[in-house]
């Protein structure tokens, strides 16, 4: 009953606020500095920057930060989740119901919607853009993310303007999901989808004409190895709140630009206004200085939603002919190693200070999520050292160094990525900081390949790195937290869950994911990481504050903590003229 | 002569063939693959399994060297897992990026290298042959990676000059030309630099070992003034060593410069190369490894030539 | 004058790595987290009111981290002291203002101090891998010359697969089937291995074209008439008309070593984290900061200048001239930029 009542609360709310948004277009948005409320000027160049090229434009084929950027620019979804805010924000879909106990959405997609090429957007180019994504021959890299537990959506078209999407499971998150997929247009894709060469569709030798999308942008020329240039598309169905129809600019290019040394000096001397990466700390002081002197603003948007993530092997039997096996997978170890490392130190030294210890998965930046009273393991050496001793860790021999009942070293590996100066200065301060208590660490720094296949292959002691993560929605991250997920780095694609634990998180998750009821579901979610935090799967040291610069003449940003930073609003962003 | 150039080439082919064969094997030894750095680890394992098949990547390394080579005696090196296109369409593309700088590289660093080595080699001592041998050696002695760092970093820092890349965005097609070179200054000047530095170290070793020769000296004695000794007899005894690396040089920089060519956002080959290798994308990198092949196979053949008008002697 | 100048370089950098213990001020892994990228401590003998006294530093006090500014406390002098913990010169008070002649790397570490324990390694390196190229170029290139012909041929082509094949998935499959965690003894050996089979392609091209080429003159005809054995003329008239040219090589193999380590350490070849060397030191300083904010990061960079200007000025007054030494620095640039 109280389940029942709580369901239509939810619904009523969210109803509210997709007809104030639909009926305001974007006057739901926020409006950081007061910018919004002026009258843009229209027109403009913006030039930004990327490391790589693009590995195609079609993104439902790859999954690369450059082809999310061309993705960003041409195409538009159903719903976007407003970076800033995390909420949804009905996009080409105008409004929606639920029925069927929250499994079925019904929605009504905005009229007079046309593709940059001038064809009307309509239901079938939804049904075809999932067809095209769960395709098999596709193999596309966005398919995980759409589907429950390897089982997909059903989305049917109703009528020309009204699209039916089945869930196989309850799913709390509902519609946030299809803010990972880009709405593709069938009239051009559907021989290629039929042809069994969808994934191979839009290269990058496709005349740029022939890409058509919904968003802000189009494609009008790519040099390679040098640029991608974007022009406004006369079609692009949104408009401010005045009425003035969207994008702001005439023209985004995307500059590539492969070093990051190179990258910073042109924002500093005006080849670019921004970059599609935040700036990392050891960049801060030139952009700083760019900024004193009024060429370029810094922002400084706050704490990451992620934290790189230090873990163990924890693959049963992964050490069974190995002598280290009575130590290397406690949970003892695990926190000990929490206690020993200074996380101040270790924000100090690989953050430059801008950063803030955290415990678990969660950053407090998570607002929604974030659980402030899960357990923590505060900095104490000497708690760390007696822990070590209860696995059977001690200084057998006087020498600083602790010993196994076997008075073998206790000494294990650790990998990381070469190339990637936190996660290398991470691994040097937790390599520092444990030999404090004795524990000898040998970091190897690997080139990603390598890296990626021994984490995958579960040959290795411990590892380093950074996994990235989807959403704030735990919900929209299953792989990370089920036993069974492909994400799940200490042990990941177990048939049955290997600890109590683990069994417990699943339940808990399980129930997390379908209830409707957001206060439940965030009670579960605490549970589930007092859970972690007992155990420590993984051990997360510090999350950084996130930088980005935009030079002077950039107006009406809207920065959001997540990537990307300011693209992601791409539409409204202008420049002074 | 004939049979000469015709053995030299049936080497050139076995050269590409070797090479880019052992670089398709060693790439596919090297550990993990283009789907493991394409799709992360967080990808389900069916994803990948699928990817693998699409790319072909679950055949057996003999399985796979054969298909290519099969395919590689029509010329189809394959198509670049990353790109998708075929190797053949990227990398004339690129080359032709490559080309232009190098070859102004080359020429610069010539116009500069060699008429300061002939100057330090033919005089002994003097301020201005230490500082030019001084400043020989900083650029010998330099990391590329710093060089074309501190060049890019100057043209930033002056204004003078673009910080990378090899267009203007939007630059007009009269003024492309003018543009072009603009772009060219800071990535030329970071490979020819150290080349210039090198010119001028042999040619300068090389002119004083002649200078002191006899013939030289009884050229002089008959009263011929010094200049024209140095430009002009002694200049061409000495040009030996100089013409004997020039081909190869051709050769490494027609490959293109991974430093240089990163620092300096140069759409060239060497940067091709180096996203192929990172990527694990076989194919491309086999394709990459032939066209360096074959840029040095030509070069050497070249650098023998030039030495053979120079110096008789060492011809068949 | 300038021989002796040369010498005393290259002596120079000899007792700065052998006497690195008791030179450095701080062992090469000691880090100073206050102190990341500070810049260098210069000693004082006079301080700001015109008083004299015995050699001083001034601390640094951090002003941001976050843009890794520091200010001299200039109203705190401290002391430095000689001939203590083993060191020959250090400061009195560590924890407030270690003395770091050639300021802090970017772990806070003194640059000075890894400079010197960096020597060791790099020109250890360097030295062994390019004596290591010679014997194999001379050999390869001495045979390919005299013999000519199919062996020519075959030995030449071999060099050119050497020079062409992508060295960075040689090093990763090595990387592979070696185990994760390599002594550093094992490093060095590996290291020292690979440039001599990297390098030795650009010493037998030259060994084998001077080889030739003076197989062909006067005299190399008249003692052959003689009846010198093969091995004989080879060694004792034809080698060493190449000498002055591998002279020349060495030094130019040598730079391009040091820098190349640092370039094997990318795929995992490379000394574990605390070891210095001059060119993961170099590698470190490849940003844009460097230059910028940091010069003293690129000390390194000086010290191969001096190294190669001693090693420049020893050879030529050696009265030896190169011949064809150039594919070096090319190679050089390959290894060092992938």
């Amino acid at each position: 009953m109280t389940r029942h009542t709580r369901n239509v609360r939810t619904f009523t709310t969210a109803a509210l606020a997709f007809v104030m948004a639909a009926s305001g277009g974007c006057r739901s948005k926020p409006r950081p500095g007061g910018e919004a409320g002026a009258t843009m000027s229209h027109g403009g160049d913006l030039v930004v920057s990327v490391r790589t090229e693009p590995r195609t434009f079609n993104r439902l084929a790859a999954r690369d930060t450059s082809t999310d950027l061309v993705s960003i620019l041409t195409q538009a979804k159903l719903v976007r989740i407003n970076r800033v805010t995390q909420e949804v924000e009905p996009w080409l879909a105008e409004s929606w119901t639920r029925s069927d106990a929250g499994l079925r959405y019904t929605i009504k997609l905005r009229p007079n919607v046309t593709f940059s090429d001038g064809h009307p957007f309509t239901a079938d180019d939804v049904v075809f853009s999932f067809e095209a994504v769960y395709d098999e021959k596709t193999g596309s890299a966005l398919a995980d993310s759409l589907q429950m537990g390897g089982r997909k959506l059903r989305v049917t078209a109703a009528d020309p303007s009204t699209v039916v999407v089945a869930f196989p499971a309850p799913f709390a998150p509902g519609l946030r999901i299809l803010d990972n997929l880009p709405i593709v247009p069938r009239h051009k894709l559907e021989a290629a989808l039929k042809a069994g060469t969808f994934a191979s569709a839009w290269g990058l030798s496709t005349p740029p004409a022939d890409i058509v999308g919904l968003g802000p942008f189009v494609l009008s020329e790519y040099a390679p190895g040098q640029r991608l240039v974007f022009t406004r598309n006369t079609h692009y169905w949104r408009t401010d709140a005045s009425g003035t129809p969207l994008p702001y600019l005439d023209r985004v290019t995307a500059d590539i630009i492969p070093d990051e040394s190179a990258e910073i000096l042109s924002l500093e001397s005006g080849r670019i206004d921004m970059t599609f990466s935040s700036v990392a700390p050891e960049s801060y002081a030139l952009v700083k200085r760019a900024a004193d002197a009024g060429r370029v603003k810094l922002m400084d948007l706050g704490v990451a939603y992620d934290a790189d993530s230090f873990w163990f092997n924890l693959k049963p039997g992964a050490f069974a002919a190995d002598a280290r096996a009575p130590w290397l997978q406690r949970d003892e170890l695990r926190l000990a190693i929490s206690m020993a490392v200074d996380r101040q130190l270790f924000a100090d030294t690989v953050f430059l200070g801008a950063g803030v210890p955290v415990y678990g998965p969660e950053t407090p930046s998570n607002k929604k999520w974030y659980a402030a009273d899960a357990p923590r393991a505060p900095h104490d050496p000497a708690r760390a050292r007696v822990l070590l001793g209860s696995v059977g860790l001690s200084d057998r021999n006087g020498d600083g160094a602790i010993e196994d009942a076997g008075n073998r070293p206790a000494r294990f590996t650790l990998l990381t990525q070469k190339g990637r100066p936190s996660l290398e200065r991470g691994a040097a301060v937790i390599r520092d900081e444990l030999k404090k208590v004795g524990l000898v660490v040998d970091v190897v720094s690997l080139e990603a390949g390598a890296l990626i296949q021994r984490i995958l292959s579960a040959t290795y002691d411990s590892v380093y790195f950074d996994p990235g993560t989807t959403d704030t929605d735990p919900a929209i991250n299953p792989d990370f937290w089920f036993s069974s997920g492909s994400a799940h780095l200490w042990n990941m694609m177990q048939k049955a869950p290997a600890t109590e634990w683990e069994k417990r998180i699943d339940e808990l998750m399980a129930r997390q994911i379908a209830s409707p009821d957001e206060a439940e579901r965030k009670r579960l979610f605490d549970e589930v990481q007092r859970i972690f935090a007992e155990h420590l799967p993984v051990i997360y040291f510090v999350a950084p504050r996130v930088y980005v610069a935009a030079s002077a003449r950039v107006t009406n940003l809207m920065p959001a903590v997540s990537r990307p930073q300011l693209l992601w609003a791409a539409d409204t962003i202008a420049v002074k003229q | 002569m004939i049979s000469y150039i015709a053995r030299r080439l049936a080497f050139a082919v076995i050269l590409v063939f070797t090479v880019s064969s052992a670089s398709l094997v060693l790439a596919r030894l090297a550990p993990g693959d283009y789907v493991t750095t394409s799709l992360g680890i967080d990808a389900r394992r069916e994803t990948v399994e699928r990817a693998r098949a699409r790319y072909r990547l679950d055949r057996s390394i003999g399985e796979q060297y054969r298909d290519w080579i099969v395919g590689a005696a029509r010329l189809d090196f394959g198509r670049s897992l990353v790109y998708d296109r075929p190797v053949t369409d990227l990398i004339p593309e690129r080359a032709a990026n490559t080309a232009v700088l190098a070859l102004t590289a080359l020429a610069a660093a010539t116009l500069i290298g060699l008429p300061l080595g002939i100057i330090t080699g033919s005089r002994r001592g003097g301020v201005a042959a230490w500082a030019i041998r001084a400043a020989s050696l900083v650029l010998l002695s330099m990391p590329p990676l710093l060089t074309s760092l501190f060049l890019v970093f100057a043209a930033a820092r002056t204004g003078w000059l673009p910080v990378g890349g090899m267009s203007a965005a939007g630059a007009a097609s009269e003024g492309a030309t003018f543009d072009l070179l603009r772009h060219l200054v800071v990535p030329a000047a970071a490979l020819a630099l150290p080349l210039a530095a090198m010119f001028e170290r042999l040619q300068a070793q090389a002119m004083s070992e002649v200078v002191g020769q006899p013939f030289v000296l009884a050229t002089l004695a008959r009263g011929v003034p010094r200049a024209r000794v140095v430009w002009r007899d002694a200049l061409k005894a000495a040009l030996r060593p100089v013409a004997a690396v020039y081909g190869l040089v051709v050769g490494t920089l027609l490959s293109g410069s991974f430093a240089v060519e990163v620092i300096t956002a140069w759409p060239g080959l060497g940067r091709l190369m180096l996203d192929a290798l990172r990527a694990r994308d076989v194919y491309l990198v086999a394709g990459c490894a032939a066209a360096g092949s074959m840029f040095l196979a030509a070069g050497t053949l070249m650098s023998d030539a030039a030495l053979a008008l120079v110096d008789p002697r060492t011809s068949e | 004058m300038t021989r002796l100048f040369g010498w005393t370089l290259l002596a120079a950098a000899v007792v700065a790595a052998s006497g690195a213990p008791l030179l450095a001020p701080h062992a090469s892994d000691d880090q100073f987290r206050g102190l990341l990228n500070a810049a260098p401590t210069f000693p004082h003998l006079v301080d700001d009111s015109g008083h004299w006294h015995r050699p001083f530093i001034y601390p640094w006090t951090l002003v941001s981290q976050l843009e890794q500014r520091y200010e001299q406390d200039r109203s705190t002098r401290v002391g430095l002291v000689w001939f203590t913990r083993g060191r020959l010169v250090g400061s009195a008070d560590d924890s407030r203002a270690p003395l770091m002649l050639l300021g802090a790397d970017s772990y806070g570490r003194d640059v000075f101090s890894r400079l010197l324990f960096g020597a060791r390694i790099s020109l250890a390196l360097s030295i062994v891998a390019a004596l290591g190229s010679m014997l194999a170029g001379v050999l390869i290139g001495g045979l390919a010359g005299y013999i000519g012909g199919g062996v020519d041929d075959l030995l030449m082509r071999a060099s050119d697969f050497v020079l062409v094949l992508p060295a960075m998935y040689v090093a990763l499959a090595l990387r592979s089937v070696l185990p994760l965690v390599l002594a550093s003894g094992t490093v060095f050996g590996l290291l020292a291995a690979i440039f001599a089979v990297v390098g030795a392609p650009f010493i037998s091209r030259g060994v084998r074209a001077i080889v030739r080429a003076e197989k062909q003159l006067d005299y190399a005809v008249a003692v052959a008439s003689l009846g010198a054995g093969h091995a004989r003329l080879l060694a004792r008239h034809l080698l060493p008309a190449a000498r002055g040219f591998i002279v020349v090589e060495i030094t130019m193999l040598v730079p391009a070593f040091i820098v190349a380590e640092a370039t094997l350490s990318y795929v995992g070849l490379g000394f574990p984290d605390p070891v210095a060397s001059w060119g993961t030191m170099l590698h470190d300083a490849s940003n844009v900061r460097a230059f910028a904010d940091f010069p003293w990061l690129l000390s390194p960079a000086a010290a191969m200048f001096l190294v190669v200007l001693g090693l420049n000025l020893v050879m030529e007054q050696s009265g030896v001239a190169p011949v064809m030494g150039a594919p070096v620095a090319e190679g050089a640039g390959r290894l060092q930029s992938e």
